[in-house]
């Protein structure tokens, strides 16, 4: 059994789809994960599950490779307990950053709702949006993991390469997102925001609950240190004009689509 | 007697096994400590092993509950010892961490205390230095319990 441990788990899904169902069942999203080279030893640990959750996982997954034998899949290594996440304080600021985006994400739907690229007030609600993803969310946030934090771990590791391709993909949509704009095409606006909306999300889930606890575990104190420094330095680099740019874009947007909704019960009434 | 009858910091316990049992350890075990002196009335700031360190701050009876004391928290990091319930001057002892941040650039500080309520007043120091200082570190706080077991591991804000 210990031989599947060390398969990428897109060939044990592809071998024995059933194990799909059970990591969806375990909320590990590897189903529709489009690297899937992970190693089923490492997607255990990365998950960091409880000692029973893990040993339940394990049993279903080990019942469909080798069905009623009762094989029992030995217990992954790992370095810490798992307990509720408590990031180090660099982490923990990758994740507060991702608390604006998340602002800006939630908006996406009414900001679609309400597309006018006819009127300048739409159109600069879509070119607003456009620099907050550039500037906030790619070069005040995603530069940060690229170039500090990533650089403390092994460039081949499948969870940080799928990272880096959703950060790629990310600034495709944006640059498809301005195209659009600039051609006056909604419906590719349309596409492009939702994309990254949807992109985004899910990038932002698979970071906050999976990838940053399980970095934390494998950084050393001084790591912690190191990074908690060069963050800052990062940050005070871009300076303050930056951030707090984004942060009102947000505010703004956010002012203004409430206002939309108002008026629009008001109609209603 | 329960394990917290009284002041849980002086109740008497007996850790002895019941069979008079010693388990035999083998081999000499190198120390990491770097420095000297240790105890924090003592300390510099000021000292080349401070600049930029990784700073260990302990409660005095840390180091004789665990085990593994030099081999897991003491490697790689300069140190401080302190008690916070019988120690006088602790006012220096904040403005003295607080240095150690600001002045030495420490790069992380970890502060260890036992499981006894009055050992959080460490902790309690350290929090107060933190917010006092000019630069921002991380701050971890690891509670040991009477025996030595590792109770919990927090990052301070």
């Amino acid at each position: 059994m210990e031989e599947y441990l060390k398969k990428g788990i897109k060939d044990i899904i592809t071998k024995f789809p059933k194990v799909a169902d059970i990591l969806n069942e375990y909320n590990i999203g590897c189903v529709p994960c489009n690297v899937g080279s992970c190693l089923l030893k490492d997607i255990v640990e990365i998950h960091n599950l409880g000692e029973d959750e893990e040993a339940a996982l394990m049993a279903k997954i080990g019942n469909v490779i080798y069905p009623g034998r009762g094989i029992k899949i030995p217990k992954v290594q790992r370095k810490a307990k798992s307990k509720q996440i408590q990031y180090s304080p660099p982490i923990k600021k990758l994740v507060d950053e991702h608390v604006l985006i998340k602002a800006w994400l939630a908006l996406i739907p009414e900001v679609i709702e309400n597309i006018d690229l006819k009127s300048r007030a739409g159109r600069q609600l879509i070119l607003g949006g456009i620099d907050f993803i550039r500037s906030y969310a790619d070069k005040f946030h995603h530069a940060k993991e690229e170039d500090i934090l990533f650089k403390y771990f092994d460039p081949n590791l499948d969870i940080v390469k799928t990272m880096l391709e959703d950060h790629t993909t990310a600034r495709s949509r944006a640059r498809a997102l301005l195209d659009a704009l600039e051609k006056g095409d909604e419906r590719g606006v349309v596409e492009h925001l939702s994309g990254y909306k949807e992109l985004l999300s899910e990038h932002i889930k698979k970071e906050d609950e999976i990838l940053y606890p399980w970095l934390d575990r494998n950084l050393s104190m001084t790591q912690v240190g190191e990074l908690y420094e060069k963050f800052d330095k990062a940050d005070r680099a871009i300076g303050e004009e930056v951030p707090k740019r984004c942060e009102k874009f947000v505010e703004w947007a956010e002012g203004k689509i409430t206002k939309k909704k108002n008026s629009r019960k008001e109609a209603v009434k | 007697m329960s394990a917290f009858e009284g002041c849980p910091g002086s109740s008497m316990q007996d850790f002895r096994s019941k069979n008079g049992e010693v388990k035999e350890d083998t081999g000499r075990r190198e120390s990491h400590l770097r420095q000297w002196p240790i105890q924090l009335h003592l300390v510099s700031p000021e000292a080349p092993y401070y600049q930029k360190a990784d700073v260990l701050l302990s409660a005095d009876c840390v180091a004789y509950t665990v085990g593994d004391f030099h081999k897991d928290y003491l490697k790689g990091k300069s140190v401080a010892i302190a008690c916070p319930k019988l120690d006088e001057g602790q006012d220096e002892y904040v403005e003295k961490i607080k240095s150690l941040i600001d002045d030495a650039k420490i790069n992380t500080l970890t502060v260890m205390i036992m499981q006894v309520p009055c050992c959080g007043g460490l902790v309690a120091m350290a929090e107060q230095a933190l917010h006092s200082a000019k630069r921002k570190v991380p701050v971890k706080s690891i509670v040991v319990s009477l025996q030595g077991d590792i109770l919990s591991e927090d990052w301070v804000t």
